[in-house]
């Protein structure tokens, strides 16, 4: 082979061989959170520079959390479920209806008392700025941040500045 | 010192180029051959700049400077490259996971998800 379309070719090789070391090596630790059984909570130790024993307590207050939440998940379905029917067999808004949409907002409540109250508790477990930090992030990417109607009828506070 | 002179005067070099006999038989289909290649040229005009460019791949390049310039700059560029690509993957899981923590605790985040 000449040497000019040699060097051509081991440029383009040495290129791609620098590209594929670079991509393995920076997507090493991702690979790995990915890899665990509870990548979220691996992510979270990551991202709030949680310790061993930090982690340790976040992960039970976790798996003591997801139980509840999953009962409350079920009794929304159902409520929904039932709502949905009523509304299926009726052209105006029944005693029964009202009735109903007043428990879910009470179920709704309820929900987001006892998220609140697992995010301060788990705010409560980390260093002190970390906690702060994970705090106004939870909130702002939980359903306790509204993005519902006034969203869109403009009444968001960011679409006030 | 003898001056130059040119060519097409030259009676004598003139006289000595017509008694010039070829004897070397030309090799079977020599004039085919030619011919062959001729068209060949004339239907496929090589562009100036695929000209340039097989110039600069077999002059320029073998060159010890212009070749280290080219591994150096092709190195860099595939170093470059591969870190960026690296930040958006990167980026994009830990995006996907916060959501997935924040999905596994709100009943009513959208697309809610329990392991």
């Amino acid at each position: 082979m000449k040497k000019g379309p040699a060097i051509l070719v081991l440029g383009i090789l040495a290129s791609l061989a620098a590209f594929a070391a670079v991509y393995y090596l920076g997507t090493l630790h991702c690979r790995d959170m990915m890899r665990g059984a509870k990548p979220e909570l691996v992510w979270l130790k990551h991202e709030f520079k949680l310790n061993d024993a930090e982690f340790t307590r976040i992960t039970q207050l976790h798996e003591a959390y997801l139980p509840r939440c999953r009962e409350r998940c079920k009794h929304i379905a159902e409520q929904d479920e039932k709502l949905q029917q009523l509304l299926a067999h009726s052209a105006s808004i029944t005693p029964e209806i009202q009735t109903l949409l007043a428990e879910r907002a009470k179920t709704r409540a309820d929900c987001e008392a006892e998220m609140l109250k697992h995010f301060l508790e788990v705010s409560r477990t980390m260093p002190l700025e970390q906690g702060k930090r994970y705090l106004a992030w939870v909130q702002q990417q939980s359903s306790l941040h509204s993005g519902g109607m006034e969203q869109s009828h403009g009444m968001d506070d960011e679409h006030h500045l | 010192m003898k001056p130059n002179q040119d060519p097409e005067n030259d009676a004598h070099l003139r006289t000595l180029l017509r008694s010039w006999v070829v004897d070397t038989p030309l090799p079977p289909g020599f004039k085919d051959s030619v011919w062959r290649r001729i068209e060949r040229a004339d239907l496929q005009p090589e562009s100036p700049f695929w000209a340039g460019l097989m110039n600069l791949i077999d002059v320029s390049l073998p060159r010890p400077k212009v070749a280290f310039a080219y591994l150096t700059v092709l190195l860099a560029v595939g170093l470059t490259a591969g870190a960026w690509a690296a930040q958006i993957k990167t980026s994009h899981a830990e995006t996907s996971l916060g959501l997935r923590y924040v999905q596994s605790l709100d009943p009513y985040h959208s697309a809610a998800v329990h392991p």
